[in-house]
């Protein structure tokens, strides 16, 4: 039976939704990004307890790019996080993928490089890897989470619902415009506007992030996915928890339908999941 | 006086004549583009014959080919990759610069090509180089965000060749990790598709939704990268390749910048001792991009001095005004292709990997048909100009810089 795996953005979240979210993702300070909420370990640990008293399921993302001077602190918590008895550690950089080597490491590993999780070949490779599970990309189609699906063994994950981060700089973009003008509004949230689509940005302390206008509603692909797929994701980022609530219930019950899911969100969209990119735009006349 | 082993330096290539444009002005190595699965998809690229070419004529100069097979695959890509690689074995080329690991798997099993991994598996610590390292990949290309400590931590403690990054555009995400121009124009970014949307300007809201007006409109945009400074630095650092980014970028930029920091590389290294900064050269450089350049993670600088507010304008330049064919030693006259506008009295450079930088006034032009002419104005126009010194084949004109 399909799990269902939310990304949550505070820990009260955690409580409302044990009844009907099967797994929960959590990020760690310093060693995530593109997370609406990073907890210390202390917490962590706290959360896991909970979690684990009500038979459900904690992935950890560990999904910085990392630089050599953050690599002690990495492994700390990873030597942490093997006796947390997890479900998995979600990670972006291969370091991650040789110290569970170098130290021995028993927790699964989920490959959650966002954007390069679009074929079965690179599955396979990280599967023989001892990966154990894999985020698909939000940039490919319904066919090709399909055929991936047919074509290897690892555990897919497939997000379902949410805002897309579609660009992540190590650059402190706010910081730098308020700075270039002399700006000095403090606002608790950003966006950005271009042709009538609004843009939430985020900076922290290690990461400027951009997120789709767009909020991913899945729901009809879940229902033509679950029998296959295990793993479906839906990040609360910027969604209001009693809607985010009513939602994961409603698609746990299946009673709902895409447009029921559709009336309670602002704006949403099926990315790319019937539209394919194109990356090549001109011709020449060897071609 | 010390003399010091010389790290490579890697030059982009765009099509043959860039190719070769940057080998004979210094390139120890190129990159460039096969038919198809790189990165620069709209680029013109290679033909499997033109790369058998390029090879050859690199080959001659003890120079490298490497070839971008660094796409991110998507499931129909697979298909055509085995005979892709076997393909480009046979083009004889020195190696192939991957980011999809599927891709290094699938080049060990069938065929001896050497691996490099691309700057797009945003490599910049230890414990990931000591991973592809025991894949079999033979050089990293580190992250654009590498600093000084990273290269130095990785060189101390993994025996992997590196390459960095010295000069030109810089991506203003975490390569890989921005797929702007996927959701904003359906073009996919990890495919070669990248329509730079990182230099569209955007209105930054505040949390009610009010513009917060600037002085210009938000744009993610980053200046250009300039390492000129700390060639020696990164020379004393123990880097591999010295990697010059732009393969869509002109015959003049090409020469130019290979051109500047040969002459670097050699000065420091031929001599460390008497070595000082040119801040000539630094002119050169920041006139032939017209784009500002700056140091920018090396030293964490990367602060606002990165930004790049200046909308989306950029001018073309115009300072490349021709390039030398042939030269009669008897007439003193050089046989040019224009590239640019020019005319009698115009004071010009002339320069090349084989002459100090000549600086003279146009005083004398002939057309194809013998004729005395004021004004070259026709796009490749073959003319003849008297020059004060001997000059060479492929020696390049340029308006003599402020």
């Amino acid at each position: 039976m399909s799990k269902l795996v939310t990304i949550i953005k505070d820990e009260k979240q955690i409580e409302d939704l044990l009844e009907y979210s099967d797994a929960f993702i959590i990020g760690v300070k310093d060693l995530s990004v593109n997370m609406p909420i990073y907890f210390e370990m202390d917490e962590v640990k706290k959360i896991n307890k909970k979690i684990k008293e009500n038979n459900k399921e904690l992935f950890i993302s560990l999904n910085k790019n990392f630089h050599t001077n953050e690599l002690p602190k990495l492994k700390e918590v990873l030597i942490e996080i093997e006796s947390l008895n997890i479900a998995g550690i979600l990670f972006y950089d291969i370091g991650i993928v040789n110290l569970k080597q170098e130290l021995n490491l028993k927790t699964n590993l989920v490959w959650n490089q966002e954007h390069a999780t679009t074929n079965f070949a690179t599955a396979n490779y990280w599967h023989e890897h001892n990966v154990n599970y894999m985020i698909l990309s939000n940039e490919i189609t319904l066919n090709e989470i399909e055929e991936i699906k047919e074509n290897t063994n690892i555990e897919l994950m497939v997000n379902i619902l949410g805002y897309t981060p579609m660009f992540t700089s190590e650059r402190k973009l706010i910081s730098n415009y308020k700075e270039k003008f002399n700006l000095n509004n403090n606002n608790s949230k950003y966006y950005l506007h271009k042709e009538n689509n609004i843009y939430h940005l985020i900076e922290d302390k290690n990461v400027t992030t951009m997120y789709s206008s767009g909020i991913l509603n899945a729901y009809n692909e879940y229902l033509i996915l679950k029998s296959k797929i295990n793993y479906f994701i839906l990040n609360s980022f910027e969604i209001d928890n009693e809607i985010f609530k009513k939602i994961i219930i409603s698609i746990k019950n299946e009673q709902t339908s895409e447009e029921e899911i559709n009336k309670l969100l602002v704006n949403t969209t099926k990315n790319f999941l019937h539209k394919e990119t194109i990356y090549k735009v001109k011709k020449y006349d060897k071609d | 006086m010390t003399k010091i082993k010389k790290p490579e330096l890697l030059a982009p290539a765009g099509d043959l004549e860039r190719l070769k444009i940057a080998i004979i002005y210094g390139a120890d190595a190129v990159y460039i583009g096969g038919p198809s699965l790189s990165l620069r998809a709209n680029a013109r690229n290679f033909t499997f014959d033109e790369i058998k070419e390029g090879v050859e004529f690199a080959h001659k100069y003890n120079a490298k080919v490497f070839v971008t097979i660094n796409i991110i695959l998507h499931n129909k890509e697979i298909k055509e990759l085995k005979e892709y690689l076997k393909n480009i074995e046979k083009c004889n080329v020195d190696a192939i610069i991957v980011s999809d690991p599927a891709i290094i798997k699938m080049a060990k099993e069938y065929t001896n090509l050497e691996i490099h991994l691309s700057t797009q598996q945003s490599t910049m610590n230890i414990e990931a180089c000591k991973f592809f390292k025991k894949e079999g990949v033979k050089r990293i290309v580190l992250a654009r965000e590498t600093t000084y400590e990273d290269i130095k931590a990785i060189r101390e403690n993994v025996n992997i060749d590196i390459e960095c990054f010295i000069h030109g555009a810089m991506c203003s995400g975490i390569s890989g990790r921005c797929v702007l121009s996927n959701f904003l124009t359906n073009r996919d970014a990890n495919r070669g598709g990248c329509s730079q949307i990182c230099r569209w300007d955007f209105d930054l809201l505040d949390e009610n939704k009010n513009k917060i007006k600037g002085d210009k409109d938000f744009t993610f945009c980053a200046k250009d990268l300039s390492m000129l400074k700390y060639i020696p630095e990164m020379i004393d650092l123990g880097i591999t390749s010295f990697k010059i980014e732009g393969r869509m970028r002109s015959v003049y930029y090409i020469a130019t910048v290979v051109n500047i920091y040969r002459k670097v590389i050699d000065e420091y290294c031929n001599n460390k001792e008497n070595y000082k900064y040119n801040k000539e050269y630094e002119k050169v450089l920041r006139n032939c991009a017209n784009r500002d350049a700056v140091v920018q993670f090396f030293h964490h600088e990367n602060n606002v001095d990165c930004s790049y507010y200046n909308g989306r304008v950029e001018v073309s330049n115009q300072d490349f005004l021709g390039i030398v064919l042939d030269y009669n030693p008897k007439t003193k006259y050089a046989t040019v292709e224009q590239r640019n506008y020019f005319k009698i009295g115009d004071e010009i450079e002339i320069f090349g990997p084989n002459i100090d930088m000549i600086s003279q006034k146009i005083n004398s032009i002939i057309d194809e048909n013998g004729n005395n002419i004021e004004i070259v104005r026709h796009p490749k126009q073959i003319v003849q100009i008297l020059t004060d010194q001997p000059v060479y084949k492929n020696n390049i004109i340029r308006k003599r810089l402020t």
